[in-house]
């Protein structure tokens, strides 16, 4: 029964309604198709250690384990060791995208069951990739980046609609802004963490691994000293939150993922946390605006440094963000934005990159020089005026 | 229909979720609590299997035929007379062991002079000072 079956008010049932557009939304799922194709990795080396054990001839139940539930069916060893074996091929036919939509729910399936075998399997990185993998499946993300398109359009039949009720999406964003939120909110809490005490006596206690490293003896001893961690801790803490929070507003966004790949490289190198690291900065490729197509590169294609940078478009826009057209001979390179800002030159060299995302973490920072940000408010002011001179209503 | 259905769905998982990090602040196992380095805690245990005469024999010792360090590999549990770092806190750390004990305890069919196992845990909660507690596994029948 719906909200208007009841007699709600109307703003409940204006807010019901905004919720519905919201979760039903057809939106491009370009960003779920390349998670897709980057989560098979995560699942393989995730199945790693499992495998290594079934080629020892040893399954899960040869040592400790713990189920979560009596009832929980135990398969024999033959099955579950070709299951495993199976989840290997479902992760690939995922990545490349064959069968995608089964291959995902394969995987998914296979990893679930893996996971709540036994408490001793639990940890956050397999959670994570549930999570995922699970809502991949019930994402129609094979339509893109996949060998079901490219098979499709041999076989000369239309290509399927790349976009989809957003819900999924949506809900892949909760989630992994859930995950930093609740790492955060945990520690936040914990007066041994927000006070120090946790990573002060962590990092003394490697103290021995530490001093291995090419560090300068001064930078062993601020590391160990108690002091620091009384404001490192703090800084960990609120970088987690403003992660959680700040990948949810366009103009924190992209500070927020930045200085999430950050996050997630200075942990891999400092412990160890299995696929979590790989898997939480693929996910970060859900944060882009799911649409597509709707940036405009133009290149001089007389000009081979442009040609040469209209290739590497073509090669790293994953996220499908730009559309490649030629410009006139003699041209700069000119990008126009989705709010038709157009910029130019260097600058526009610096914002493409920043939108690809295998570049966008190095490129990212140039954003922030005066010169840049010069030349990005002349283009916005640019498309102001020509809207205003178009539009005799408009206010200046 | 299938608003209602995305709906249902979208709210489940939303509360389900957040239901399951307000529970990581009380379970020993924080499934989809994604509490992160939760602990500087570390803990070692001395344990035995204490035979139906009596004796107390450290697991240390292989007995009829098993080791313990092939019977628990898992979760930082192989070597536990040496001190370490409980990696996802100390609740969950002891949790595991226990439930390794009764493990042990019921997975041993060839001994059959183990009544139950022992585990005499130190533990050092952060900067805590140092705790002490016993654990124990279920009792087994089949002791001589």
């Amino acid at each position: 029964m719906n909200a208007a079956a009841v007699g709600a008010a109307p703003h409940v049932r204006g807010v019901s309604a905004r919720f519905d557009d919201l979760l039903g939304r057809r939106v491009s799922m370009r960003a779920l198709a390349l998670l897709r194709a980057l989560a098979g990795p995560a699942v393989l080396l995730h199945l790693q250690p499992f495998l290594s054990d079934t080629l020892d001839g040893r399954t899960y139940r040869d040592a400790f384990y713990e189920p979560y539930a009596a009832w929980y069916p135990q398969l024999p060893d033959a099955v579950y060791v070709g299951l495993l074996w199976l989840a290997v091929a479902a992760a690939v036919a995922m990545s490349i995208g064959f069968l995608t939509r089964l291959a995902t729910a394969t995987t998914f399936a296979i990893d679930t069951y893996n996971l709540f075998l036994s408490t001793t399997h639990f940890h956050n990185n397999r959670a994570y990739l549930v999570i995922v993998l699970g809502l991949m499946t019930v994402a129609p993300c094979g339509r893109e980046l996949s060998l079901d398109a490219w098979l499709r359009r041999r076989r000369g039949r239309p290509a399927l609609d790349p976009s989809a009720p957003a819900w999924p999406l949506w809900l892949l964003r909760f989630e992994c802004a859930a995950i930093y939120g609740a790492s955060g909110m945990s520690k936040l809490v914990d007066p041994d963490w927000f006070g120090g005490t946790v990573t002060w006596q962590r990092v003394v206690r490697a103290r021995d691994q530490l001093e291995a490293w090419p560090l300068p003896d001064w930078a062993v001893s601020a590391l160990t000293d108690r002091g620091f961690h009384t404001g490192a801790a703090k800084a960990i803490v609120l970088t987690e939150l403003f992660i959680a929070v700040g990948l949810w507003w366009r103009g924190t966004r992209y500070a927020a993922v930045w200085v999430a790949v950050a996050f997630h490289l200075a942990i891999e190198g400092s412990a160890s946390v299995q696929v979590f690291s790989y898997l939480a900065i693929a996910v970060l490729v859900i944060w882009a605006v799911p649409s597509t197509r709707d940036r405009v590169l133009r290149i001089d294609p007389t000009a081979a440094g442009q040609r040469r940078l209209g290739a590497v478009v073509r090669w790293l826009d994953w996220l499908a963000r730009f559309r490649v057209e030629p410009a006139p001979a003699g041209s700069r390179l000119e990008v126009v934005d989705r709010d038709g800002t157009t910029i130019r030159g260097a600058t526009a060299v610096a914002f493409r990159l920043s939108r690809l995302p295998l570049t966008a973490w190095f490129a990212l920072p140039a954003l922030l020089l005066p010169a840049v940000r010069r030349a990005r408010r002349g283009g916005r002011n640019t498309v102001t005026v020509a809207v205003a001179a178009n539009n005799p209503l408009s206010e200046r | 229909m299938r608003v209602v259905a995305r709906r249902v769905v979208v709210v489940t998982v939303v509360v389900l979720q957040l239901g399951l990090v307000a529970r990581g602040y009380w379970s020993d196992h924080k499934e989809f609590a994604f509490q992160m380095f939760p602990e500087s805690s570390t803990w070692r245990a001395d344990v035995v299997r204490v035979t139906a005469d009596g004796r107390r024999v450290p697991i240390e010792l292989p007995w009829s035929g098993y080791r313990w360090d092939e019977l628990v590999q898992d979760r930082g549990l192989t070597y536990p007379q040496v001190r370490h770092h409980a990696d996802a806190g100390l609740d969950n750390q002891l949790a595991f062991l226990e439930a390794a004990l009764d493990w042990v305890a019921d997975n041993t069919p060839r001994d059959g002079e183990t009544r139950y196992l022992e585990a005499t845990v130190t533990s050092w909660h952060n900067a805590d000072p140092r705790r002490v507690e016993v654990l124990r596994s279920g009792v087994r029948e089949e002791a001589g």
